[in-house]
């Protein structure tokens, strides 16, 4: 007996054979690109960073560079110290000098003083600005009191102590031969609970 | 001072500090340290190298009281002080 098989069956089912694997070429090809596209993620995803952020993070400065720096006696820097309050902070908050004269390489103390003169308990934080811009880079902080929610109750008054140093290849910088002076500014603000300043990632 | 807002890209960053914040000396527990490297710094016309010795106490105090986590003092800048302390005490020793 002939097979029942209609001929217009055969030609139909190798369409659909040769349909089936042009989808799967398609579906195979997409897998493949998808697994290139999540490797070249990574490095793509730096170079859009360095755009973006004006280079890649960089590591804090070691501590192993504050044990073995030298300070560079011959160059005397002077620091000056500013203090402002974010008009919702009702807290007094000034430096306790007005400079302090350092060289690059040498690490030095500094304090400010906030006083809360209201009757209830604030949270305040604060950040910080250096003038000029490019000297920046070179001023390092070792402990401070930014970036953290600081308590005071009511009537209290607290010294405030920054401890830092300017990195001794400010000395090597020739864009900074001329630069004498370095102003250090601290801005409180009042936190409110849940509220996030944009610190630099830093919890 | 907001000088940021006008420089775009190139606004000044703030970095977090190497090692945290200090926590706050509710009880001036060190206030006579502070007091006292305040006092040199006046006398000394604020040179901050004249007074190392006031600003390492300081930071021992804090030490101390828990008010800062204790490290070797080298690892702050201090091991030229350290240096001088040791060639003393062999002075006075030998």
């Amino acid at each position: 007996m002939k097979s029942h098989r209609n001929p217009h069956t055969e030609s139909q089912q190798e369409e659909w054979r040769k349909r089936n694997k042009t989808v799967l070429t398609y579906i195979a090809a997409a897998g493949v690109g998808m697994i290139g596209l999540s490797y070249a993620a990574v490095p793509l995803y730096r170079l859009y960073c360095q755009a973006r952020l004006g280079g890649t993070a960089v590591a804090g400065h070691d501590a192993e560079k504050v044990e073995s720096m030298t300070p560079v006696k011959d160059r005397i820097l002077k620091i000056t110290f500013n203090a402002d309050v974010h008009a919702g902070l009702q807290w007094n908050f000034r430096p306790q000098q007005s400079e302090v004269y350092v060289s690059p390489g040498e690490t030095a103390l500094a304090f400010y003083k906030a006083k809360n003169p209201t009757d209830k308990p604030v949270i305040g934080i604060s950040t910080y600005n250096v003038v000029p811009f490019e000297a920046g880079q070179y001023f390092n902080k070792i402990q401070c009191f930014c970036f953290e929610e600081q308590r005071l109750n009511p009537n209290e008054e607290v010294d405030m102590p920054v401890f830092f140093y300017i990195d001794p290849e400010f000395d090597e910088d020739p864009r900074m031969a001329r630069v004498d002076t370095i102003t250090l500014s601290y801005t409180f603000f009042e936190a409110k609970e849940g509220q996030k300043l944009p610190l630099p990632g830093y919890s | 001072m907001s000088t940021a807002m006008n420089f775009g890209n190139k606004a000044f960053k703030p970095r977090a500090p190497d090692k945290g914040a200090f926590p706050l000396d509710h009880f001036g527990e060190c206030k006579n340290f502070k007091d006292k490297y305040m006092n040199c710094l006046r006398e000394n016309s604020y040179e901050n190298s004249m007074c190392r010795e006031q600003s390492k106490q300081y930071l021992e105090c804090r030490m101390d009281r828990q008010l800062m986590t204790k490290e070797p003092l080298q690892k702050l800048g201090f091991k030229d002080l350290l240096d001088e302390d040791s060639r003393n005490t062999t002075e006075t020793e030998s």
